[in-house]
């Protein structure tokens, strides 16, 4: 039983696309011109009030994304126009402190999200971002008391300027990749997370970010410092109305995980289909560390994404699970890179990934030992899915080893959903849609039990809705 | 054999070669017009051809900038072939080294020179630089239906260590033929070599060939070379390619699986010490339905060696219900070794029966030398004897006890004689 081809209308993004909507009535308060040149790099750092070392920075590293080619490798980044994106707006003049101080029309916004409820009752604290400024901010009294500090980037360089000087491009320097260098040169919102020794943060600490202007880039910066034997867990999740003129997404998120200390980020990304999204994460741990890495990609035209840990301290650990899912028009290019710097440092890399319709789907990792970096231990473990006869799915694993003492091992499968498992589900009652559903949850399933309850409720919808007319 | 090198120079610069200097060593040698021309065109679709400029993935990690300038050796470069049963030979079977098969059977000979044009994607400069230049080589032609049962031998050696050479090697299997191969290059140390020699092998429907290249080339050779296998329908090929000699190793393996319910075999085992850098990249293109395509390389890296492997399994659309597996094994024996292993897959179909890649880097598991050692072996002998069972898996897998044991015994050079 061949596989047919799927529901054309799942090329584009499906009409009942939840996520995918416009709020005609919010204007953006800020709207500067479209494009960039050294001016707008400037006036964006004046119209935020910016000490001039920021100021500075911004411009070194716009002159480096001058100078930087765009990456050959990877998706065709030939479609995106720098000049025909907007580099900086903002709905609200300044992040506010309480759900009732939000604007109406922004609310409503998050309402058709259905998630601000459910971030009353249950989220310790909520960063969102609408457009490109924070706009709320609510951090539970206890995480202020421990110390802790949750803020928007561009508050944490008003309110802690010192720490954020200190760590920021420490871990990606501006001239690291010509989209690293327009974040920092363009950068806006983000979330800034200290957590001082000691303090374990119980609870996940989540923001949403969307895009809501058209052509508008997103180019937020995030930073988060867990501090000696701190630990904490941070979400994002990412939905975005449907455009159709392309979106360029463009982070950068730096971890620094000192010594003892654990940090878990966890990524749901499901841009609309039009989004370019181009990120750059990094984390680096120091002795005994634990850094974890969770990205899940379902959205996007095209996502290039590989987070990566510097395993600098002895016994250090880093993970990286990663899932990729790419229906028609879509291309994930994902994975992650673990750079083994000290000696007895370990790390698993397990990438899940499924295309189906023309969507492709790349695995790209990097396990790299450096000398002296002796007893590493890693495990790289690549599964794809390929759903339909048009379908891609690529596998590009990385190994530089240095050092003899050490255990690398890399393994990919690549496989169909097939027509046995599809028959035997089937004949006990299920529809073909809902059988081949239940294989790719089960597929999945390794990363979405790591997720957070909400999310992994999320997870399996999305794929649910994703999977709509794949089979069948 | 004294082997003065030819007037005709190669340099590390695409643009120093000539027709000129092309049809200049035809006529020293005394070839046929066909063949002047053919050299003359040949060097003419070489300079036309562009070098790998090194942000290739395939050539990252071997830049060429100190690739040796050598004068082209012409009669300090020989290829001696033997063990050829007079039966075989009276069934039109020809092995001869190819200058000697231009002249007893031109007609073969051009008629599949002018067929081996547009080389591996990879290697096309040095393809065609090599069609243009060559100087010595390997002619085998089995025609079909013709089953040649003993192992045939060629061994190609330049006389000196600073020259460069372009052996051509081309075996053609026709439909329903059988024939196993062993070559061997080598050169002596102490020089800077150019060594550039191209295999293209052609196997026909049901055909079933076997390919194995020793390579024992001097301490400071470097070794640009590349393999083109066409695999026909229902056809079996094999090939193992032991890489020993030479400083620096930059092998393209493209192997194109053309024909439905093809079966291929490529294998290798690289023991690598001191300075000496290997860099593979391999294609397996499974372009056809109902093949099988496997890989299996091992290398066992010493003191600084290094060793690279970017292999790519493409499985494209047309082809259904294939089964491809690629293996790279690396065993490091120093701290100094190092590997890079680069397995990758490029799947455009969801109809496949099977498609996997694994790879390893590490040293010896230290419970199988504790193991041995309790066995009474040293550690030096321990060590030997698991790097020669690390080996063996695929120096068997050639199916042929005669190369195997001629590999082995020449591996023992390097990771030392078994323990008595």
């Amino acid at each position: 039983m061949a596989l047919p081809t799927p529901n054309p209308a799942l090329s584009q993004v499906p009409a009942g696309y939840k996520y995918g909507w416009h709020d005609s009535e919010m204007k953006p308060l800020h709207v500067m011109k479209k494009g960039l040149n050294a001016e707008i790099v400037e006036e964006i750092s004046r119209i935020k009030g910016e000490p001039q070392w920021m100021t500075d920075r911004r411009l070194k590293a716009y002159r480096h994304f001058e100078e930087r080619p765009l990456p050959t490798w990877g998706g065709d980044l030939g479609q995106i126009d720098f000049q025909d994106i907007y580099y900086y707006v903002t709905a609200t003049d300044k992040a506010v402190q309480s759900w009732d101080d939000v604007p109406d029309y922004i609310r409503r916004t998050y309402d058709r999200l259905g998630i601000p409820e459910a971030e009353k009752k249950y989220l310790a604290g909520v960063g969102g971002q609408y457009d490109s400024e924070v706009v709320y901010h609510n951090i539970r009294a206890d995480l202020e008391k421990q110390g802790v500090i949750f803020l928007g980037t561009d508050q944490a360089l008003v309110e802690h300027e010192d720490i954020v000087r200190e760590y920021f491009g420490s871990v990606i320097p501006a001239n690291d990749n010509k989209l690293a260098a327009l974040n920092t040169a363009v950068w806006s919102g983000g979330s800034f997370i200290y957590v001082p020794p000691g303090v374990h943060v119980e609870l996940p600490l989540q923001a949403y970010f969307r895009i809501n202007t058209e052509n508008m880039g997103q180019f937020e910066r995030t930073l988060i410092i867990a501090d000696e034997g701190s630990s904490i867990h941070y979400v994002e999740g990412c939905t975005a109305p449907s455009y159709s003129t392309a979106s360029l997404h463009s982070a950068v998120v730096e971890i620094i995980v000192k010594r003892g200390a654990r940090v878990r980020y966890t990524t749901i990304q499901n841009w609309s289909h039009n989004v370019f999204n181009l990120v750059t994460k990094r984390a680096v741990a120091h002795e005994d560390a634990v850094m974890e890495w969770v990205d899940g990609n379902l959205g996007s035209h095209l996502t290039m994404k590989y987070p990566s840990i510097y395993l600098v301290g002895e016994r250090a650990h880093g993970e990286v699970l990663s899932i990729a899912f790419a229906g028609s028009g879509q291309h994930q290019d994902a994975g992650g890179k673990i750079i083994h710097a000290a000696p007895n440092t370990t790390s698993l890399i397990t990438s899940k990934s499924i295309s189906h319709g023309t969507g492709r789907t790349s695995y790209r990792g990097l396990v790299k030992v450096y000398p002296g970096a002796k007893r590493s231990k890693s495990t790289v473990r690549c599964d794809a899915l390929i759903l339909s006869d048009e379908a891609r799915s690529d596998t590009y694993p990385y190994m530089e080893i240095d050092e003899e003492e050490v255990t690398i091992g890399h393994e990919a499968t690549v496989s169909k959903v097939g027509s046995e498992q599809l028959f035997y589900l089937m004949s006990r009652g299920l529809t073909e849609n809902e059988a081949a559903a239940m294989i790719v949850n089960g597929f999945i399933e390794p990363i979405v039990k790591e997720l957070p309850m909400e999310y992994a409720v999320e997870m399996n919808r999305l794929i649910q809705l994703q999977m709509e007319g794949a089979v069948g | 054999m004294s082997g003065a090198p030819s007037a005709v120079v190669v340099r590390p610069d695409p643009a120093a070669f000539s027709t000129d200097a092309a049809a200049a060593l035809a006529v020293s040698r005394g070839e046929p017009d066909w063949l002047t021309d053919a050299r003359r065109s040949r060097a003419a679709r070489y300079l036309g051809t562009p070098w790998p400029t090194g942000s290739e993935e395939e050539w990252r990690r071997t830049p060429l900038g100190d690739l040796p300038t050598a004068a082209i050796l012409d009669e300090g470069v020989t290829t001696e072939v033997s063990g050829l049963d007079p039966d075989s030979a009276a069934r039109g079977v020809v092995f001869a080294n190819l200058a000697d098969a231009v002249r007893t059977h031109p007609d073969l000979v051009r008629r599949y020179l002018a067929d081996a044009t547009a080389g591996p994607a990879t290697h096309a400069a040095f393809w065609e630089l090599a069609h243009a230049a060559w100087t010595a080589g390997t002619f085998l032609y089995v025609p079909a239906g013709v089953r040649v049962d003993l192992v045939l031998r060629a061994r190609t050696v330049l006389s000196r260590a600073d020259g460069a050479a372009f052996p051509l090697t081309m075996v053609v299997a026709e439909d329903g033929a059988k024939v196993t191969l062993l070559e061997e290059f080598a050169s002596p140390d102490g020089g800077a070599a150019w060594f550039g020699g191209m295999v293209d092998i052609r196997v026909g429907r049901e055909a079933k060939v076997r390919y194995a290249s020793l390579q024992l080339l001097g301490d400071g050779a470097w070794r640009v070379s590349s393999q083109r296998v066409v695999v026909g329908a229902d056809a079996q090929v094999t090939t193992l390619n032991a890489e020993i000699g030479s400083l620096v190793t930059k092998l393209g393996l493209d192997l194109k699986m053309a024909g439905t319910g093809g079966t291929s075999r490529l294998l290798g085992v690289l023991a690598a010490g001191d300075h000496q850098r290997i860099d593979i990249n391999s294609l397996q293109d499974l372009a056809a339905s109902h093949t099988t395509s496997d890989l299996l390389y091992l290398s066992a890296l010493y003191e600084r060696a290094r060793a690279a492997f970017y292999g790519v399994t493409r499985v494209r659309p047309e082809a259904k219900q294939t089964s491809s597996y690629q293996e790279c094994r690396n065993l490091l024996l120093s701290p100094n070794a190092g590997a890079e292993p680069i397995p990758v897959l490029e799947i455009e179909t969801n109809d496949i029966l099977r498609c996997a890649h694994g790879a390893t880097a590490g040293a010896i598991d230290p419970i199988q030398l504790f193991y041995a050692q309790t066995r009474g072996l040293s550690a030096d002998e321990a060590e030997r004897m698991i790097v020669r069972g690390f080996f063996e898996r695929a120096v068997a897998d050639i199916g042929s006890e005669p190369i195997r044991a001629r590999v082995l015994a020449a591996l023992a050079g390097r990771i030392g004689q078994e323990a008595a």
